[in-house]
C-alpha cells in the first residue's frame, strides 16, 4: 500500500498532463499550420540583414573557426569530424584560407588572377585563373570545380542579399555568450535545414557562433563554428600567392560539366 | 614459438589487408550542411552534383579516350556508391590499402593511388604511371581523386 499510493499519485499526474498535451495539441497543430507567415519574427531577419551589412563593411579580416561536422553512414551510423579553419581576406581580391583536419588538409589561395588549392599531405596543387573579385570567385569554382570556399557564408551574408529569403520560421531566442562576447541567439528554419545564429551584441555585429542542422536525412547531421575575429589582420601582399614548395605536383580540378561543346566535336 | 609470431604477423596483415581498403571507402549517405545562404546549392550538390560530377568525368574521360582511338569503355561506372566518401588523404593513412585495380578502365575513379607507381610529369601536370596503366590525379571538389586515363603522350 504504502508503495502503490505514490505510484497512484504519479500515474495520475501522469495521466493529466497527458490529457493537458492532448487537449493542447490540435490546438498548437491548427495555429501553426494556420498561420505559418506569424513564425518568421521580422526584428529576427532584420538581425541578419544588419549583421550582413555590418560584415560587408569590413575591408580585411582575418578569422579563426573551430568547426564540427558529421557525416552519416550507410548504416544511418552518425560520425563527427572537427576541423580548425584559419581565413584572411582583404576586399576584393585577396583570399587566404586554411583547413586542416585529422584527415585532410587544404589551402586555398586568390591573389586577384589566380586560384590555387594545395593539398600539402599529398603535396598535390592545382593553380587556375581567377576573376577579380572573390564574390565571383565563390561562384566560378562552385559552377565550374563544385568546389565550396571555406565559411562562404561570411561573404554572402549582406544586406542586399534579402536575409529573409527562404525563411519559414525566425525566432529571437534571447541572450547568450559565445567566447566571452555578449550575443543574441536567433533560430530559423529553411527548406531542408534548420539552423542557429549567435550574433555579437552592440556596435560589432559579428556572427559568433553558427549551427545548421540537415533535416534532409533522418540522422539531422549537424554543423557547428564558433568564430573568433580579428579586424586588423597583418599580411603580406605575397601570402596570397602561391609558390609551389620542393616536390609539389601540379595536378587539374576535375570540372563540373563537360567541356562545352565536347558532344559535338566527337561526331 | 616462431610459429606463433608467424601465424600472429600472417593474422595481423590479413586483417589490415580487410580493414584498410573497407574504410578507405565507407560512403557516407549524407553530410551536414555548411552553408545556409547556399542551401539549394549545397542541397543539390549533395544528392545530384555528386553524380553529375562523375558524368562530367566519364564525359570528360571520353574526350580523352577519342583522342588516342581507345574507345570501348562503357562500364565507367566502377566508383558509383562512392559517390560521398568520407575524405581521406589517402596517401598518409591507408599505405597498406591493397588496390586490387584489376582492370583499369579508363575513366574510373579511384580514391586512393595505385599500390606502386612512378610520377610522370607531362605539359608541367603529374601522372601516375603504374605499368601499363596511367592515373592522373585530381581534385574532385576538394578531394583528391585519381582517374584512370589513356597515357598522355
Amino acid at each position: 500500500m504504502r508503495t502503490s499510493f505514490p505510484r497512484n499519485l504519479a500515474l495520475a499526474a501522469a495521466l493529466t498532463v497527458l490529457a493537458a498535451l492532448t487537449g493542447a495539441w490540435p490546438l498548437l497543430a491548427t495555429s501553426a499550420g494556420a498561420a505559418p507567415a506569424t513564425a518568421v519574427d521580422p526584428a529576427a531577419i532584420a538581425a541578419l540583414d544588419r549583421m550582413g551589412a555590418y560584415l560587408q563593411t569590413l575591408k580585411a579580416f582575418q578569422l579563426d573557426v573551430a568547426t564540427e561536422r558529421e557525416d552519416v553512414l550507410d548504416s544511418g551510423l552518425k560520425v563527427q569530424f572537427a576541423e580548425a579553419t584559419n581565413l584572411v581576406v582583404r576586399r576584393p581580391d585577396r583570399l587566404l584560407a586554411s583547413v586542416s583536419s585529422d584527415r585532410k588538409e587544404r589551402h586555398f589561395l586568390y591573389n586577384g588572377k589566380q586560384f590555387t588549392l594545395w593539398a600539402p599531405r599529398v603535396n598535390f596543387y592545382a593553380t587556375v585563373e581567377a576573376p577579380p573579385t572573390i564574390g565571383e570567385l565563390i561562384d566560378a569554382l562552385q559552377e565550374k570545380f563544385g568546389i565550396e570556399l571555406p565559411l562562404v557564408d561570411i561573404f554572402l551574408w549582406s544586406s542586399d542579399a534579402g536575409s529573409g529569403a527562404g525563411i519559414t520560421e525566425a525566432v529571437d531566442i534571447g541572450p547568450g555568450q559565445v567566447g566571452g562576447a555578449d550575443c543574441e541567439q536567433y533560430a530559423y528554419r529553411g527548406e531542408g535545414l534548420d539552423w542557429q545564429i549567435w550574433i555579437q551584441h552592440g556596435e560589432y555585429p559579428l556572427p559568433r557562433k553558427l549551427v545548421i542542422t540537415t533535416t534532409t536525412d533522418e540522422a539531422r547531421p549537424q554543423f557547428q563554428a564558433v568564430y573568433t575575429w580579428n579586424l586588423a589582420p597583418a599580411f603580406a601582399d605575397a601570402d596570397f600567392t602561391f609558390d609551389p614548395p620542393a616536390g609539389a605536383h601540379r595536378i587539374v580540378l576535375a570540372q563540373t560539366k563537360p567541356e562545352a561543346g565536347a558532344s559535338e566535336k566527337e561526331k | 614459438m616462431n610459429r606463433t609470431t608467424g601465424v600472429s604477423i600472417a593474422l595481423t596483415i590479413a586483417l589490415l589487408a580487410s580493414t584498410a581498403p573497407a574504410f578507405a571507402g565507407k560512403p557516407a549517405r549524407a553530410s551536414s550542411k555548411t552553408s545556409v545562404n547556399r542551401n539549394t546549392n549545397a542541397n543539390t550538390n549533395r544528392n545530384t552534383n555528386a553524380n553529375v560530377n562523375r558524368n562530367a568525368n566519364v564525359n570528360r574521360n571520353t574526350n580523352v579516350n577519342r583522342n588516342t582511338n581507345v574507345n570501348v569503355n562503357r562500364n565507367t561506372n566502377v566508383n558509383v556508391h562512392h559517390d560521398i566518401d568520407i575524405d581521406v588523404d589517402h596517401h598518409d593513412y591507408h599505405p597498406v590499402a591493397a588496390a586490387m585495380v584489376t582492370a583499369a578502365v579508363i575513366g574510373a575513379i579511384l580514391y586512393e593511388p595505385p599500390p606502386a607507381y612512378t610520377v610522370v610529369v607531362v605539359n608541367g601536370v603529374s601522372y601516375y604511371q603504374s605499368g601499363t596503366t596511367w592515373y592522373q590525379p585530381q581534385f574532385s571538389g576538394t578531394t583528391t581523386t585519381y582517374v584512370v586515363v589513356s597515357a598522355p603522350r
